[in-house]
């Protein structure tokens, strides 16, 4: 019944407030081909002048392309810059090289569990087999080959291409595309085994999307390094907030509390992470966006001592070299003071 | 086809480990647990947390191989009679008067005896857990060598887990990432089994499960009498890690010096590091404790 012309290319930043506003008819077009068959013989009638018609067709557009790109297989290339990223974040940890150099299955082992711990806590949360991906025999020697090129190419070649900043950037940006659609998928398999299980949901989300760092310690222990008190939960990286957040708005959704269709909500948080991390990667930055909103919603949520550690937090990271991984290697030694009373941490705030 | 190796094969590969292989077994991992330091004044302080040692030293790989696939890890209470005889052997091993077994064990032949028997129950599980893996994941190979190698060799993870938690090991060093004799040995018969297993070694079951029996019972009992501590697969090791991982070593020496080992120190560790892994699991342990 409404207008549609050829979908318009549009600006994927500009749309998305559209397509939270319509939602209905958003749905409608991204439910399936059934929808959009619906809508394509539709007449040519504007029903709210000229800027409504505006709206809705960029509307139904990015509906489209949300759908299809929701609907882009993972498999080789999106996969595959995903296990470039996380195995170049294992090379930058101090003492990897080494590691992989005299204990080399040691390293392969601390490789798979940067692919793929996502899964393999997700499977642990969720009473699966722990081994279960493994029997994606594709996959492991996909990262397997992408483990042996990043560390052991002849003229380390192959570490040196991926490095480059604007390579890098692209795999950075793909990497993000594949923890989006992990969070969905992780949300759904545990909505298909909790109905109502929304904090299940969130865990489940959260622990597909944030992968290795939250078994950071484990990983740590399998490179012989054991070190209890520097612990993701504690300082919480980038990544980890916004899997987080994006689980919970992912929950939201599937529990029909939020009226967006699946395949938008993924495209629109995708862009949000992929924005976000490139620009956070380019600039070797490690502030987080949502430093300047938990900034005004701690002090109120939780008194005034939570957005000092936030500060903290973060200061201490920016030493490191480069990677969420270098983040873990300066947080033992600020750990032990922010572990320490308030009043010191507003006197070392200050000092900052 | 009924040729008398054959036969041989067959009858060995339908052998029942129940009784005298498992109480080998038993002996072994309790003797293990009774060389580390404190464990015998430990079993009068505590006894419970020292029969809890032990259990995990004798059913270590079937809780990580259960972990792994997601089954119940205390699976292994369920058979009360293993249970039973696992509980006595660790009972008669700790609060026998006069120490009558450990000083029995002390007897080299009966250690031979013991160990060869423990070796023998090793292929047994390998082949019980790549079986058991195919069930669940019938293409899945990598799934099944991972379940083979922690059936054979995944106690000790468990028991140095076990240790970590209690407090009284730490992995400063990287004795966590050496992969000891046992380990490495399980992992080769778990790939061979694998293998074996989805049609690509044309041998029958019977005759390979004989073959690796008489292979590690062989070096086992070669590397206790002569208490050498060189590696069987040292020089195997030594060429596969040159071809595989040795690309990067002339050029890194001179470009990353903080980086990269250079190249006599890389191969040179991989290859010393069977120095340092002592014959056996016992020994090892035991050194493992002293440094």
């Amino acid at each position: 019944m409404w207008a549609v012309a050829p979908p318009l290319p549009r600006g994927p930043g500009l749309g998305w407030r559209l397509a939270g506003g319509g939602g209905p008819s958003c749905g409608g077009a991204v439910a399936g081909p059934r929808a959009a068959g619906r809508t394509r013989p539709g007449p040519r009638v504007a029903p709210g002048g000229r800027a409504g018609a505006m709206e809705l067709l960029s509307a139904l557009s990015l509906g489209e392309l949300a759908l299809s790109f929701s609907r882009v297989p993972l498999f080789p290339v999106f996969d595959l810059s995903y296990f470039i990223v996380s195995i170049l974040y294992l090379k930058y940890e101090p003492g990897a090289v080494e590691l992989s150099r005299r204990h080399p299955v040691a390293s392969w082992l601390c490789a798979m569990l940067h692919c793929f711990g996502s899964y393999i806590l997700a499977d642990l949360l969720l009473g699966e087999p722990l081994i279960d991906y493994f029997s994606n025999n594709s996959s492991i020697l996909l990262a397997s080959a992408v483990w042996y090129l990043i560390f052991f190419c002849p003229l380390d070649l192959f570490y040196k291409c991926v490095c480059f900043l604007p390579v890098k950037l692209i795999f950075v940006a793909m990497k993000e595309v594949v923890r989006v659609r992990k969070i969905a998928v992780g949300i759904h398999h545990a909505h298909h085994h909790y109905h109502h299980g929304w904090f299940v949901m969130i865990a489940t989300g959260w622990v597909k999307g944030s992968g290795v760092a939250l078994m950071s310690n484990f990983e740590q222990l399998l490179r012989g390094v054991w070190k209890p008190e520097t612990n993701e939960i504690l300082h919480m990286s980038f990544p980890t907030k916004a899997s987080l957040y994006g689980a919970i708005l992912f929950t939201l959704q599937q529990t029909r509390w939020l009226p967006v269709s699946k395949a938008s909500l993924i495209f629109i948080f995708t862009m949000f992470m992929v924005s976000c991390k490139v620009f956070l990667t380019a600039t070797h930055s490690h502030t987080s966006p949502f430093d300047a909103l938990e900034g005004y919603i701690c002090p109120v949520l939780f008194g005034s001592a939570c957005g000092g550690d936030h500060h903290h937090d973060n200061h201490g990271g920016s030493h490191g070299g480069g990677g969420p991984g270098a983040q873990h290697s300066a947080m033992p030694a600020k750990s032990k003071e922010e572990l320490s009373e308030g009043s010191r941490k507003k006197k070392t705030k200050k000092a900052d | 086809m009924d040729s008398p190796w054959d036969d041989l094969a067959l009858a060995f590969s339908r052998t029942s480990m129940f009784p005298f292989f498992d109480i080998a077994h038993y002996l072994v991992s309790v003797m293990a647990v009774k060389r580390q330091p404190g464990a015998a004044a430990l079993a009068w302080k505590n006894p419970i947390s020292s029969w809890f040692t032990a259990m995990l030293h004798c059913f270590g790989g079937g809780i990580l191989s259960c972990l792994l696939l997601a089954e119940p890890p205390l699976k292994f209470l369920a058979n009360n009679t293993n249970i039973l005889l696992a509980s006595s052997i660790w009972y008669i091993t700790f609060f026998c008067p006069y120490d009558l077994v450990c000083q029995g064990y002390s007897y080299l032949p009966v250690q031979l005896l013991a160990s060869g028997m423990k070796e023998v129950t090793r292929t047994w599980k390998i082949v019980g857990g790549v079986t058991h893996a195919n069930s669940y994941y019938k293409n899945g190979w990598i799934v099944m060598i991972a379940i083979g190698w922690a059936r054979g060799a995944g106690g000790t993870i468990i028991t140095n887990f076990e240790r970590l938690v209690k407090g009284d090991w730490k992995p400063e060093g990287d004795e966590w990432l050496k992969m000891s004799y046992p380990s490495k040995v399980t992992l080769l018969g778990s790939v061979i089994f694998t293998f074996q297993h989805t049609q690509h070694l044309a041998i029958s079951k019977h005759n390979l499960m004989f073959l690796y029996t008489i292979f590690i019972v062989a070096t086992k009992i070669t590397m206790m009498t002569t208490q050498t501590s060189t590696m069987t697969f040292a020089p195997f090791e030594d060429t596969l890690s040159r071809m595989l991982f040795g690309w990067q070593q002339p050029f890194s020496s001179c470009e990353k010096k903080s980086e990269a080992k250079s190249p006599s120190n890389g191969v040179g560790s991989l290859a010393s590091k069977p120095v340092d892994v002592a014959s056996d699991n016992v020994k090892k342990k035991h050194t493992k404790k002293n440094e």
